[in-house]
C-alpha cells in the first residue's frame, strides 16, 4: 500500500509544482551571521544569558579546572555521578563517586544525582550549550536522566550567534542537543517552573584556553 | 460534560460554537492572560533583534523554496534517513496514517505508547484510534497530560491548556493520580507530574512524536520543546514513530539557523527553546533501536496546487498569530472545531478537509491583517482568508438552496440594481423611502428586520441624508454652469 501511496502523493506534488525552477542558492540571506563581541565580551554574555536561566556559571583556567570541578559537585548536594567514555581524566577528578557509562542501564542512570560532561560548543547570544553526544559528550540518556548537569566548556568553543555555530560544524552531526536552560514549562498560568522532566539543575564551567 | 468537539467534520460552525464559550468568562480571563504573556515576551525579544525582518524574509524565502521544490526534497530525506537506518512510510490521507501507525504498533506488540505533543496525531484523530486499537496512549507534555486526564481538548498550538487555571488543574491532578492532599501551586503540580510520567518513561518501549522540521540534508528530524518530555520520548523507548507533514522538510541543516531564530522567538518569546533535539535514522546504542516516519499529505498537495494558498505550507506552528488576533482572543480555540485554531486554524483546518467541512472558518475572522505581522515566515493570513471565502462562495452559488436564501436572493437583486444607472437611482429611491420607516427621529437606524438585524444587532446605522451624491453633483454643476454662462468663475 505504502509504495503506490509514494508514488501517488509524489506524483501530486510533481503536478502542483511543474515547471517551477527556483534556486536554494537564490535564497536571500540578510540577517546577521557573526557577531561583533570580543572573547571576554562572549563569555560575559554566555553567563549572562545562563544566569538568566538559573543554571550556575563559573570561570576558572585549566589549572583550576579540578578544584573547581570538585567544588561544583559538593556545592550539587549530590554523590554519584555518571560520566560519559572520552571525558578527559583529570576533568572530573577523583574527589566524587563516578561512574563510566559503558552501556548504563537507564535504572543505573537514574540513581544517578547527577553528570559531568563535556560540550562541542556553546552559543553565547541564547546562552546555548551544543551536545553532539560523541566523547566526552556522552549518550542522551546520561544528560537527561540525572537532575543535575554539570557542563564543562571551553572559552574558545564559544561563538556569539547561532549562524557561527552552524558555520563552525559544515559536517552536521549525527545526533544534537541545543540545551538552552534547564528544563522548563509555562503551562499552568504561563508561571515559568524549572524542571519538569530533563535535569533540573544546571551548572556550567566555563574554562579559559589561557592554559 | 462532553467536552468540546475538535473533529471539523462534526464540529458546528464557529458562530454557532463560540456564542457558549463568549459568556464563559472564567475560560475568556485565562485565555486573555496567557495571550497577554506570550505576546510581551514575543514583543520584548523581536524588539531586541535586529535583524528580525530580515530573519522572517529569508525564512519565509527557505519555507517558499522547499514548496516549489518539494519532491527533491523529500526524495532526498527518505534516502538520507532509509541509509541512517530509518524506514519511512508515505500516507496519502489520514486513514493511511493511522492503518500505518496500527501496524507499527501491532507488530511491536504495543499496549501502551508515550507521546509528545503532536498536531498532526490530533489531525488525523490517532488517540481515538489507539484507543479503539487497545493502545494506551500517554501524552507527555504537560499541557496535553492537563487536557487528557481532564477529558479536555487543546486550544492552543503551543500551549493547549492555556484556558484552564490552576484550581482547575489541582482539580483534574488531584482526581485522576489519587493525590487529594495536593496543592494548586504551579510547581508543586509540576513536580506531580514529573512523579506520575517518569515510571511511564522507564517502562514504555514505544514513543510517537512530530516533527518541527525534516532536513532533506541529513534525513533527520528536529523536535523542539521546554520540558523535556521530549528528550524522554526520543531517547529511552525501543521503537519511536515519527508523524510529519510532507510540508515540513527543509533543504540543509544549517537552515536551521533561521527557523530556530524565529521560532523560539514568536512561539514562547525565547531566544531559542530550551531543547532541541535532531536525530538521524538509528544511532547504533543511543536512543531507539528502531525507527518509523510517516509522511502525511493528507490535502496538503492539493494546497500546494493552488497559488494563493499555497503559502498556508509555510507555516511552522508557533501560534503567534493566535496570540495576536482579537478574534481568537475573544472565544479561544475551541470556537474553531479543529486542533489548528485561530487565522491559521481558520485558513489551514477547511483546506484540509478539501473545502467539504469548516467552511464557516474563513469568516472567523475581522481582516484585521495582525496575522501577517507577527508571522514568521511572511503568510499572508488575510489574502487567504479572502480566496477561501471566494470558493465558499462559489459552493453556495451551486446549491439549489440558494433560491431560498435571503443572502443570496439579495445580493441577486443588488447585482441586477448596480448592473444599470436607472435601476440603481430606482433601488436608491426605494431604498431611502423603505428605511425612513426605521429611521429614530435624530437620524439614526437602531433596529432593522430580518438580514439588516444582524448589523443592527451590535451596531447603530446613519440614517440615509435627504440627497444622494448624484443628486448634489448635478446640482453643483447646473449652478456653476449658470454661473460661468453668466461670466463668472464657479466658486472653488
Amino acid at each position: 500500500m505504502t509504495s503506490s501511496s509514494r508514488e501517488l502523493v509524489l506524483d501530486r506534488i510533481r503536478r502542483a509544482t511543474s515547471a517551477e525552477a527556483n534556486r536554494y542558492e537564490e535564497i536571500a540571506r540578510g540577517y546577521i551571521r557573526t557577531g561583533t563581541l570580543d572573547a571576554q565580551r562572549r563569555i560575559g554574555l554566555m553567563t549572562e544569558r545562563l544566569r538568566e536561566y538559573g543554571a550556575a556559571v563559573s570561570e576558572c583556567s585549566r589549572a583550576e579546572l579540578p578544584d573547581t570541578v570538585a567544588h561544583q559537585l559538593q556545592l550539587s548536594g549530590r554523590h554519584h555521578f555518571v560520566i560519559p567514555p572520552g571525558l578527559p581524566p583529570e576533568w572530573p577528578g577523583n574527589r566524587a563517586d563516578f561512574k563510566v557509562d559503558e552501556s548504563l542501564s537507564h535504572e543505573e542512570i537514574e540513581q544517578c544525582g547527577g553528570v559531568v560532561t563535556a560540550a562541542s560548543a556553546g552559543i553565547s547570544d541564547s546562552g546555548t550549550i551544543v551536545l553532539h553526544h560523541g566523547p566526552g559528550e556522552g549518550r542522551r540518556v546520561i544528560s537527561l536522566l540525572p537532575d543535575f548537569h554539570l557542563c564543562i566548556l571551553r572559552a574558545s568553543q564559544i561563538v556569539e550567534t547561532l549562524p557561527e555555530y552552524f558555520a563552525l560544524f559544515p559536517q552536521p552531526p549525527r545526533l544534537a542537543t541545543y540545551i538552552s536552560g534547564p528544563s522548563a514549562t509555562a503551562d499552568i498560568e504561563m508561571t515559568r517552573i524549572k524542571g519538569v522532566h530533563g535535569p533540573r539543575f544546571l551548572s556550567v564551567i566555563i574554562v579559559r584556553d589561557d592554559a | 460534560m462532553s467536552g468540546p468537539v475538535m473533529d471539523p467534520r462534526i464540529a458546528p460552525p464557529f458562530p454557532e460554537a463560540a456564542l457558549p464559550i463568549l459568556q464563559n468568562t472564567q475560560l475568556r480571563k485565562n485565555v486573555a492572560h496567557a495571550t497577554d504573556v506570550i505576546q510581551a515576551k514575543r514583543n520584548r525579544l523581536v524588539a531586541e533583534k535586529q535583524d528580525w525582518q530580515q530573519l522572517r524574509s529569508s525564512a519565509s524565502a527557505i519555507r517558499a523554496h522547499v514548496l516549489a521544490n518539494l519532491t527533491t526534497y523529500l526524495e532526498q530525506f527518505e534516502t538520507k534517513c532509509t541509509a541512517a537506518g530509518g524506514v519511512v512510510h508515505w500516507a496519502k490521507d489520514a486513514a493511511e496514517a493511522r492503518s500505518i501507525i496500527l501496524d507499527i504498533l501491532r507488530e511491536e506488540n504495543a499496549t501502551e505508547v508515550i507521546k509528545i505533543k503532536t498536531m498532526t496525531s490530533a489531525e488525523i484523530q490517532l488517540n481515538p484510534a489507539l484507543e479503539a486499537a487497545g493502545i494506551a496512549a500517554i501524552e507527555t507534555d504537560l499541557a496535553e497530560l492537563i487536557l487528557q486526564l481532564g477529558d479536555d481538548e487543546p486550544s492552543h498550538i503551543v500551549v493547549p491548556a492555556l484556558h484552564v487555571n490552576r484550581r482547575q488543574v489541582r482539580e483534574i491532578f488531584a482526581r485522576r493520580m489519587g493525590l487529594p492532599e495536593l496543592p494548586d501551586d504551579p510547581e508543586a503540580l509540576t513536580a506531580a507530574a514529573r512523579t506520575y510520567l517518569r515510571k511511564k518513561f522507564l517502562s514504555v518501549p514505544t514513543a510517537i512524536s512530530g516533527a518541527n522540521f525534516l532536513i532533506a540534508e541529513t534525513g533527520s528530524v528536529a523536535i523542539v520543546e521546554s520540558e523535556g518530555n521530549g528528550r524522554m520520548c526520543l531517547t529511552l523507548p525501543r521503537t519511536l514513530i515519527t508523524l510529519a507533514g510532507i510540508e515540513k522538510v527543509l533543504p540543509r541543516f544549517s537552515d536551521l539557523e533561521v527557523l530556530l531564530q524565529v521560532l523560539a522567538r514568536s512561539a514562547t518569546g525565547e531566544r531559542l527553546n530550551p531543547y532541541n533535539s535532531l536525530w538521524s535514522g538509528v544511532v547504533p546504542g543511543d536512543g531507539p533501536e528502531r525507527f518509523h516516519v510517516v509522511l502525511l499529505d493528507n490535502g496538503r498537495s492539493e494546497i500546494l496546487s493552488r497559488k494563493v494558498e499555497r503559502q498556508t505550507l509555510k507555516c511552522i506552528r508557533c501560534a503567534a498569530c493566535l496570540n495576536t488576533c482579537p478574534v481568537y482572543r475573544q472565544t479561544g480555540g475551541h470556537a474553531y472545531g479543529s486542533p489548528y485554531a485561530g487565522p491559521i486554524g481558520a485558513i489551514l483546518t477547511p483546506q484540509l478537509e478539501h473545502m467539504q467541512h469548516g467552511q464557516s472558518l474563513p469568516y472567523a475572522s475581522s481582516l484585521c491583517g495582525a496575522c501577517y505581522e507577527v508571522c514568521p515566515v511572511k503568510i499572508n493570513i488575510p489574502e487567504v482568508l479572502i480566496d477561501l471565502r471566494a470558493r465558499v462562495v462559489d459552493q453556495e452559488r451551486a446549491q439549489p438552496r440558494r433560491w431560498t436564501d435571503p443572502m443570496y436572493m439579495g445580493m441577486k437583486v443588488a447585482n441586477l440594481a448596480f448592473a444599470s444607472a436607472s435601476r440603481f437611482r430606482l433601488a436608491q429611491a426605494m431604498g431611502r423611502l423603505g428605511l425612513r420607516l426605521f429611521t429614530d427621529k435624530d437620524g439614526w437606524i437602531r433596529k432593522l428586520p430580518n438580514l439588516g438585524a444582524r448589523w443592527t444587532l451590535s451596531r447603530d446605522l446613519p440614517g440615509l441624508p435627504n440627497q444622494t451624491f448624484r443628486q448634489w453633483w448635478t446640482e453643483r454643476e447646473a449652478g456653476s454652469i449658470g454661473e460661468r454662462l453668466r461670466g463668472k468663475e464657479a466658486p472653488r
